[in-house]
């Protein structure tokens, strides 16, 4: 059986699918039988998709897209701009 | 153990003649297209300044372009990508003096590890009247306030992060990226989800985003 620390440890490769089975199979039992952890876990859930979601990264502003069409069209920079 | 940072990467050469003839080059094109808002969005939260992101962007293009007949499958593209990104960025920093000092950091005392955000939450309950305390913090974030508090993790323990939280990178392909052994990107992404915790909590008091019971703090 693991402990709280220990549940909270795993917490996030959990959420990464980076656990193997036995450490999974133990963290799910841990979750049974403690609210604390099952609380937590919905927060790092919600914690790790806030900081995961790429729509939240501001876009490529439209200068930089052309600047970078104009060197993919041309294989380099083309000359007179700064490298 | 050969520190992967210090690695030396080649700089790129002005050649005199093409990079890439033209049916190389559209080739190129479609894989740069491919992942170009990705790669803006990495450049960004890895330098965390609009104008140091595009010239990174610009200056991982062309690194790509010059080695682009290195790259044998084109699914793995985006990983190749972000590469030559990193090493750029590295490069970068060297050039302006600064770098991403790794070898101290790793063998740094774990105390600072063990701050749990959640915990600080209902310790310092922010939100007396909230009956969901955890998210009404998490709301208080714009898009901008996270891009700041991923610029104030340690750059060695942001990379991780970015890689598999926000693009979505195995631990292994992450680990491929840097070019450090598994068991170093594990410890190292550990080092930064807490960094991220207490950045995000750091963040909100000095922003005054929420207030905290020690008043005396800025
Ligand atoms: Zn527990």
């Amino acid at each position: 059986m693991i402990d709280c620390r220990e549940a909270v440890r795993r917490m996030w490769a959990y959420l990464d699918h980076e656990l193997a089975t036995q450490p999974v199979t133990e963290f799910e039992a841990h979750l049974e039988t403690c609210q604390r952890c099952c609380g937590e876990l919905e927060f790092s859930r919600q914690l790790r998709a806030m900081v995961a979601d790429d729509e939240r990264s501001p876009a490529m502003p439209s200068h930089v897209r052309s600047r970078i069409e104009t060197i993919l069209a041309a294989g380099d920079v083309p000359s007179g701009e700064p490298g | 153990m050969a520190n992967a940072l210090e690695m030396k990467v080649s700089q790129p050469a002005r050649l005199a003649e093409p990079v890439l003839y033209t049916a190389d080059l559209s080739s190129f094109a479609e894989v740069a297209h491919a992942h170009l808002d990705r790669l803006y969005g990495f450049c960004l939260r890895l330098t965390t300044d609009p104008s140091d992101a595009e010239d990174l962007v610009q200056e991982t293009l062309l690194r790509a372009m010059r080695a682009y007949r290195d790259l044998r499958d084109s699914s793995s593209a985006k990983g190749w990508l972000f590469a030559i990104a990193t090493n750029a960025w590295r490069d970068q920093l060297r050039a302006r003096g600064r770098q991403i000092h790794t070898v101290s950091i790793d063998a740094l005392d774990a105390d600072g590890d063990e701050f749990s955000l959640f915990q600080t939450i209902v310790i310092e309950d922010p939100f007396p009247y909230s009956d969901e305390l955890h998210l009404d913090f998490l709301r208080l974030f714009r898009d901008e306030d996270i891009v700041a508090v991923f610029g104030s993790i340690t750059p060695a323990f942001r990379l991780p992060l970015i890689l598999t939280v926000v693009h979505g990178f195995s631990c292994k392909e992450a680990a491929g990226i840097l070019q450090v052994p598994l068991g170093t990107l594990l410890s190292r992404l550990h080092r930064g989800r807490k960094q991220l915790e207490r950045g995000l909590w750091d963040y909100a008091v000095t922003n005054g985003l929420v207030t905290t019971i020690d008043e005396d703090k800025p």
